[in-house]
């Protein structure tokens, strides 16, 4: 058998017989880091490529095709820019504060790359409160933003971070209540155990309309959370020039650019493990041809499509929609989803209870 | 009744978002509706719309000849200076003395192509070109002397 | 005798304290929100240490994601929140000091008198444990304070609803 999980195997029965537990240990430590942030790199150029090419086919555009076959090298010539770039502190900000923010937006990223199943049995951390370590830890996120902002030393800088920090803690609400409605249906917080209760049929097929309507919230939260259009107002152009990171350049403002990207891959990666089944392959009741064939696509196929459907949601919301003034933004979230959501929660229970999913 | 409204509040937002996003999907999968003009690439097939106004040329026929009388309304019509006509006095065959111009000076970078030259001369000695691509490396370069070296007015145009 | 287990559990008690220290040292109000932040996050670490996730998970949540965001908040609200803070006066500075020994020393006494009983290794507690517990109504059920606790909640929530809705008077 030919998976992520067999490698990840025979690399630690090798490093076993060679090393000492404690070497062992360390090595795939490092070796996990280096995967992490190999990861990184590899979805922060195809994320902002396709984000590129996502637009421009929206607008009726072509999008980058100059750089490399059909502008497939696109974002390898923006990297090498942004790292010629000069990183500039400007005089009147907190030099610490300043410098350590992007790093703290990185950091979270990483720290929530654990719990996420991306194959079959090939998962960094699968701690019991999975679920809810994804929420704790991307809650430290506004952190940097505030930090950010309030640093820079600029007024635009600073209504950024404060809209950010408004809307991530109010969105926080609603996100968190949508994925209590997967929690109570499969009655355990553990990333492995959300995945193995979809294996005869994703939430989203025998989960009726509370889990639709939780699915729903869940992206329209996600979005807001991660200060994507139509939900940007951190970094409104228009009217912040570009909100919490106007001061930063060169390599310091790519790392907030890819920690913004990394966020969507994991919300979208959380999103299709709770509600489409991880890496669980598409079954069709007792049409026992039909699952074979599924069965033979590897879990990482799986996983990585339902990951990329949700992100190209994601960007598909982005050009279409006009963005929100601040005070739409509130009310949305407080006197719709999250109303909504409650009572949305309230119906899952019932059914849960009742055993109304099949 | 509030709740009935705010049902009808949220599935009318629904449907919007909907028919939003049918639209973009529409033009996500047309690729063939795509209008961008790849412009170095396109030169030879480049299709100007009519409207479109690059510069002001005079032009002139197989003999040298133009249209323009020299009576400077185009100078007076222009409203930034951007023409400036030098007359002289030619001597016809009968041995009189007519005026036509020597120089009609043109500043392409103080133009802002509004057409009042174009519709004020008499004669339809000036019209619009479609050109565009104007960049030079010398600022001087952009006063233009509209009439050919040795061009004379065209007969019969008074 | 170090292993690894020893120094992740020492790398994040100093994390702990010397951001604890700083954020009562530093005279930058912002800073010291941000430093009482990384010693809330080292206190989470040493529960993750501890593998009770759940609590550190809910240490994040509230203590990170709640209440260092409502103070930063607060901090970005008020007037001239950049700028340095004046020097204490050394008797104060004294004062506090003989104060944060006094309550050293309480707790040190305290833990040294505590008898601990030698562990038999891990226990880890599971959320669906901590859940039944909470809503259980039997013996050691904490069923009444988590309601009291709702009722206070509920009650503060109302609170903020009326004085949200108090129409403004006329100016005019």
């Amino acid at each position: 058998m030919w998976s992520l999980a067999h490698i990840a195997n025979e690399i630690h029965q090798w490093l076993n017989n060679t090393f000492n537990p404690t070497w062992t240990l360390i090595i795939e430590m490092v070796l996990a880091g280096v995967a992490v942030i190999g990861l990184f790199a590899a979805l922060g150029l195809v994320l902002v490529l396709m984000e590129r090419r996502v637009a421009a086919w929206i607008q009726i555009r072509l999008g980058p095709n100059r750089v490399g076959p059909l502008g497939l090298l696109q974002s390898m010539a923006d990297t090498l820019k942004l790292i010629v770039k000069e990183g500039l502190t400007p005089d009147g900000a907190d030099k610490v504060m300043f410098n350590i923010a992007p790093f703290i937006a990185m950091i979270v990223a990483m720290l929530l790359m654990a719990p996420i199943a991306f194959a079959k049995d090939f998962q960094l951390w699968d701690l019991n409160i999975g679920v809810l370590y994804v929420t704790a830890v991307s809650s430290i996120m506004v952190i940097s933003i505030l930090m950010a902002g309030w640093s820079s030393n600029n007024k635009y800088s600073l209504m950024g971070a404060m809209r950010s920090g408004a809307q991530i803690v109010s969105y926080e609400l609603s996100a968190g209540l949508s994925i209590m409605t997967i929690i109570v249906l499969t009655g355990s917080l553990q990333v492995s155990d959300i995945i193995q209760a979809q294996s005869n049929g994703w939430w989203i097929f025998k989960g009726h309309l509370p889990v639709w309507i939780s699915f729903i919230i869940f992206i329209i939260a996600v979005t807001a959370e991660t200060n994507r259009a139509p939900f940007d107002l951190a970094e409104a152009e228009s009217e912040l020039t570009a909100g919490f990171h106007t001061e930063y350049s060169g390599m310091k403002f790519a790392l907030f650019f890819l920690a913004e990207y990394i966020n969507v891959f994991i919300v979208c990666a959380i999103g299709a493990t709770l509600f489409l089944g991880g890496w669980m392959p598409l079954h069709f009741g007792s049409n026992n041809a039909f699952n074979n064939a599924m069965d033979y696509i590897p879990s990482s196929v799986w996983f990585f499509g339902k990951t990329f459907f949700l992100i190209f949601l994601i960007m598909w919301f982005r050009w279409t929609f006009p963005r929100l003034r601040i005070d739409q933004l509130l009310n949305l979230e407080w006197k719709y989803l999250l109303p909504i959501s409650m009572f949305n929660l309230l119906l899952a229970t019932a059914m849960a209870i009742l055993g109304w999913h099949f | 009744m509030f709740l009935t409204d705010y049902i009808k509040d949220v599935t009318g937002a629904l449907k919007s978002l909907a028919t939003g996003m049918k639209r973009t999907l529409y033009y996500f999968t047309h690729h063939k509706e795509i209008i961008t003009e790849q412009y170095p690439d396109n030169r030879a097939t480049l299709v100007m719309a009519d409207r479109f106004k690059g510069e002001v040329v005079m032009p002139h026929d197989e003999k040298n000849e133009h249209r323009c009388t020299g009576c400077t309304a185009c100078e007076l019509a222009c409203p930034n200076g951007t023409i400036k006509v030098v007359t002289k006095f030619d001597i016809t065959p009968e041995g009189k003395k007519k005026k036509a111009i020597d120089k009609l000076v043109y500043h392409l970078e103080l133009c802002t192509m509004c057409n009042l030259c174009v519709q004020a001369c008499p004669s339809d000695a000036i019209k619009m070109a479609q050109t565009f691509e104007h960049s030079v490396f010398d600022r001087s370069k952009l006063t233009k002397i509209l009439n050919n070296p040795g061009s004379k007015i065209m007969e019969g145009v008074e | 005798m170090m292993n690894g287990s020893t120094i992740l559990f020492y790398t994040l008690a100093a994390l702990t304290l010397t951001c604890g220290v700083l954020s009562i040292a530093t005279r930058h109000i912002f800073r010291a929100a941000i430093y009482l932040l990384f010693s809330l996050i080292g206190i989470a670490g040493i529960y993750f240490w501890l593998s009770y996730e759940f609590i550190a998970a809910v240490q994040i949540v509230v203590y990170v994601g709640g209440i260092v965001v409502l103070i930063i908040f607060s901090i970005f609200l008020t007037h001239q929140a950049g700028e340095k803070l004046p020097k204490q006066q050394l008797n104060r500075g004294i004062w506090a000091m003989l104060a944060v020994f006094c309550g050293f020393a309480l707790t040190m006494v305290q833990v040294l008198q505590h008898p601990f009983p030698s562990g038999d290794g891990l226990h880890p507690v599971t959320v669906r444990q901590i859940g039944e517990k909470m809503l259980s109504t039997t013996d050691g059920g904490y069923a009444l304070p988590f309601e009291i606790i709702s009722m206070l909640l509920l009650a503060a929530m109302v609170g903020c609803i009326v004085i949200a809705l108090r129409s403004k008077p006329e100016t005019t």
